[in-house]
């Protein structure tokens, strides 16, 4: 059906997208996605940050209820669900990326995850109603980044998660609940009111909370067009609608429903290899790879006291030059650190942003000697940054190496293996290795499950056996 | 549970006098007393009641009146249904706060404040500042909820809750003091949703007690759930704005509470990594004077605007245009004859969404120079009636605005402290009949009387409540420094 207005057009592909629009490419990218979510979501429940917004989101308790990701022992509303289980995926940045840059699973799998278990009248939910409006989330948020040209860039203003991220937790609960294309285009008027959040609180603890609100505010914005509340019908066309949040904003209309042309078919995430700024995994590799180079030559041991300088070639990106950081948030964000750690260590991992690791001596010394230059020819931008790591030695002699593309990003993606072996290390910090396999099973089967109610229970830790019933392909 | 998680927010507030390990190393990198962000903590942390001057705790009391009342007619509206619905569905058992005009209904604080915000501005009744913004629709809420959920025996006095509102409206005005495009009528961002968010937070940051360090916080987290897109005015949504705004930053001060660090230099300016600046082109923070003995707050010299009817404050200049010309034509008439007139001129500002010509919506209505015009021509007056779906689809008005030109005259800018309004009557005989109002009725250059403002606070409570209820209102506002409970007002509502 034509819409006048690409709101309304946005309204009726939300609307019209069904289960036989999603190509094989598309269902498969997606379980990646969604397998790497849950578990960076599970390990993150471990942080400091997911603790206060847990605490904090207790005091609302009511009727209706939904899994706290890696806790049994209580539940909370769906909105305080999805709201603490986003702020958990997001908490170590590990959480993927896309390009045009935005973290587009943290903010939507928590919200459908979270309703599709408190659904209004009980009604059950397949894996695949789960599937498909996961899928219209990132989609929708897709779509709209490509409605400025800043967004190929990353970001200096807001924080886009806040902004396409609360757009599109809001097109996929309004696809779950199964909206009419009124209530999609009122669901998009109010999730708008939401969007938006300085990119200054990135690199600190309230970070996470981007993704968090992201998911809880888009999942408030369909609830509240379900009950007939309406906004602006024109709210993606406006300059003062969506257009707010970007200097130049020219917004398209969506493709017809006839083969959709999903854009997660053209293009795929990046999945972290370690939580930090995804700026950083560039430099980590080739710092690694510079690393091999000067241990050869000396008997497997960094040789520290031999380093004269380190010279990290990187786009500018001032939030994430930090030659000093002394948090995990601000060490997460800093190319310096992270380059440093992969000469000490060899490679980063969960443990690099330990505080003992943070601040140890040697860590400390070698930051000292790292400078940063900005060349010209990189460009500020995920599809195609680089990352030269040049270390000069005493002696005069200098060895270098460069990354184009890390492994983990979408030109060289995680081979299964790797990401099974990613999710279960993550996974198994908090629940036991039958509720990690229920999950693993669950997310490659999706499409045939019944009722997806299922992934819930796992995520609360509830073993396999209790559940063998509940799991039918 | 309620209870005892807030027991143990108590003892957090209570014992929050070290600095976390992170700060530490904030301070020691570059001083934050240095900062604008960390200015205004201290303001908010170290602001005394013996600080509000005599106006400003006047002026700040008959804002609190205006705003119970505004909220109290706005229970009635659907909007406020709808958000009251969903509230109470989705949340419960233990709730301590009250909800305008439902006597019989508590609701956790935050969704309190929340649903009471959209009540105060479901009609856009609410009070209005230069620059524009809507302040006490952002703060009051908040308040009123968190007042009644700290536990017996630590509930804030009537000073305390005063000194609290004053720190959230004076937050909001300093705020927008950094931009020279928060002077003019908004065009991307509504105010309230960007300062209201950030008053809210540093109001409820300060009736909680939180420390200095809490309070930058609390402003950190508050800028991250701020600003909502201008296109939803004039649409059932905006009312959420106002909502929002006093919920949100209500739980980032919850959330600051709690520990939880935010980016302590959010109201500076940060280059190639936008704070709190991200809502304007042109931003230039300026660090708050630190409360010695004396601290001038911006009400004592730039008081508020207060509504005669329920619609943006644009339209008063035109409605009170309006009535004036309408008089001389009933002079000249000897009736109000609708066929006399051939043309109406109406010379107003430019500013996009409130220039409609054919409204079809009451929220459309409260945003329409043209409709507000006409109605004031034809019915003598504008009033809450004025806004029913019967009445903007009226014949006889649809045919006053089949004559509406409007125009922009260059002296007109589109500012609460320097627009006017004109309605000129172009008669089919060739008489030019014209009516011009600079200061409508209710603006802060001439504010409404005290007979005048509760004439409309009784008028608007009295849709919910009981006399003796609304006698008690206004009584327990009047006296508010003396009182020892605030949560009294709330529990009053």
């Amino acid at each position: 059906m034509w819409a006048k207005t690409i709101t309304g057009n946005f309204a009726n592909v939300i609307h019209g997208l069904n289960a036989n629009h999603l190509t094989d490419q598309v269902i498969e990218r997606s379980k990646r996605m969604i397998l790497d979510t849950l578990g960076v979501g599970l390990l993150g429940t471990s942080t400091e940050v997911c603790h206060k917004v847990t605490q904090y989101s207790k005091i609302y308790s009511s009727d209706l209820s939904s899994t706290i990701w890696g806790r049994l022992d209580f539940r909370l509303p769906p909105l305080y669900a999805a709201f603490v289980n986003g702020v958990a995926v997001h908490s170590m940045d590990f959480d993927d990326t896309w390009h045009p840059a935005t973290h587009p699973s943290g903010a939507v799998l928590p919200a459908v995850i979270a309703l599709s278990e408190a659904f209004p009248q009980k009604k059950k939910i397949s894996g695949l109603d789960l599937l498909l409006a996961f899928n219209v989330g990132i989609e929708v948020q897709g779509r709209l980044l490509r409605f400025s040209s800043e967004a190929r860039n990353i970001p200096k203003r807001f924080h886009p998660p806040t902004v396409v991220g609360t757009m599109g937790s809001a097109a996929a609960c309004a696809k779950l609940l199964a909206l009419d294309q009124l209530g999609c285009k009122n669901t998009l008027a109010i999730a708008a009111s939401y969007a938006g959040a300085p990119l200054a609180n990135a690199a600190t603890q309230t970070k996470p909370l981007h993704v968090g609100n992201a998911a809880k505010h888009g999942l408030e914005a369909a609830c509240l067009a379900s009950q007939g509340l309406q906004g602006n019908k024109q709210i993606l066309d406006m300059k003062s609608g969506i257009g707010a949040f970007y200097t130049d904003y020219n917004p398209q209309t969506l493709p017809t429903l006839q083969s959709y042309p999903w854009l997660l078919d053209q293009q795929d995430v990046a999945i972290k290899r370690f939580p930090a700024h995804l700026g950083t995994h560039w430099v980590a590799d080739a710092a690694s790879s510079v690393r091999r180079k000067l241990v050869e030559s000396s008997g497997n041991l960094l040789p520290l006291d031999k380093i004269e300088k380190v010279i990290l070639k990187v786009p500018e990106v001032k939030y994430v030059n930090r030659p000093s950081p002394a948090s995990e948030h601000e060490a997460r964000h800093s190319f310096q650190f992270v380059a440093c750690s992969a000469l000490l260590d060899g490679s980063v991992s969960v443990q690099s942003f330990t505080n003992e690791n943070i601040h140890r001596p040697a860590l400390q010394e070698l930051l000292h000697k790292t400078e940063l230059e900005h060349p010209p020819d990189n460009t500020p931008s995920f599809e195609s940054l680089y990352c030269e790591v040049s270390v000069t030695l005493r002696d005069g002699n200098m060895i270098s190496d460069r990354c184009d593309t890390f492994y983990g990003h979408w030109r060289k993606p995680l081979k299964k293996q790797d990401l099974e072996k990613k999710f279960q290390s993550n996974a198994l910090s908090v629940l036991p290795a039958e509720a990690t396999e229920g999950i693993i099973e669950t997310v490659y089967n999706l499409e045939k499950v019944e009722d997806c109610s299922v992934l819930g229970t796992f995520l609360s830790g509830q073993s396999a056996r209790e559940l063998s019933q509940k799991l039918r392909f | 549970m309620v209870y005892s998680t807030l027991q143990k927010s108590q003892k957090l507030l209570a014992s929050s006098r070290h600095v976390h390990k992170t700060a530490a190393h904030v301070v020691a990198r570059s001083a934050p007393e240095d900062t604008v962000t960390s200015s205004f903590a201290s303001f908010i942390h170290g602001a005394r009641p013996d600080h509000l001057s005599k106006t400003v705790r006047h002026r700040s009391k008959r804002m609190i009146l205006d705003s119970i009342g505004v909220g109290l007619v706005g229970s009635t509206t659907h909007v406020f249904d709808i958000a009251l619905r969903y509230c109470r569905e989705l949340y419960s058992p233990v709730a301590v706060s009250s909800v305008y005009g439902k006597p019989g209904v508590k609701l956790s604080p935050t969704l309190a404040a929340f649903t009471n915000g959209v009540a105060t501005h479901s009609m856009d009744f609410d009070d209005t500042w230069h620059p524009a913004t809507h302040p006490s629709g952002a703060v009051l809420p908040a308040l009123l909820a968190a007042s009644q959920m700290l536990p017996p025996g630590t509930k804030p006095t009537g000073m305390d809750f005063l000194l609290a509102f004053n720190v959230g409206l004076e937050v909001q005005g300093r705020l927008m003091h950094f931009s020279t495009e928060a002077h003019d009528i908004p065009k991307r961002f509504h105010p309230p949703s960007v300062v209201g968010t950030m008053g809210s937070a540093a109001a409820t940051a300060k009736l909680l007690s939180l420390s200095r360090a809490q309070c930058c916080h609390a402003l950190g987290i508050a800028a991250s759930l701020a600003g909502a897109p201008m296109a939803n005015a004039a649409t059932q949504a905006k009312p959420l704005h106002i909502g929002n705004a006093t919920r949100l930053g209500f739980e980032a001060a919850l959330l600051a509470a709690r520990g939880m660090e935010a980016n302590p230099f959010i109201l500076d300016d940060i280059p190639g990594c936008s704070g709190f600046s991200a809502f304007y082109g042109v931003y230039h923070p300026k660090p708050l004077p630190a409360p010695g003995d004396h601290h001038e707050f911006l009400l004592e010299k730039q008081d508020i605007a207060f509504k005669r009817f329920p619609a943006h404050l644009g339209m008063h200049w035109v409605v009170d245009a309006a009535l004036s010309v309408r008089n001389l034509f009933v002079h000249y008439a000897g009736s109000f004859s609708p066929a006399l007139i051939r043309t109406i001129v109406l010379k107003i500002p430019v500013s996009k969404y409130i220039n409609r010509p054919f409204p079809s919506s009451e929220h459309q209505a409260r945003h329409s120079f043209q409709f507000n015009a006409c109605a004031a021509l034809l019915d003598g007056e504008v009033g809450l009636g004025s806004f029913t779906e019967s009445s903007i689809h009226r014949q006889e008005l649809r045919e006053l605005l089949d004559k509406v030109v409007v125009e922009h005259p260059e002296d007109n800018v589109a500012n609460f402290d320097k627009m006017y309004g004109e309605v000129a009557l172009l008669l089919h005989s060739g008489d030019v009949l014209t009516g011009k109002c600079d200061t409508f009725y209710g603006h802060w250059r001439k504010p409404l009387s005290k007979e005048s403002l509760l004439k409309k606070f009784r008028s608007n409570a009295s849709h919910v409540l009981p006399d003796e209820k609304i006698e008690a209102i206004i009584t327990t506002v009047d006296n508010l420094e003396n009182l020892s409970d605030s949560s009294q007002l709330a529990c009053s509502l």
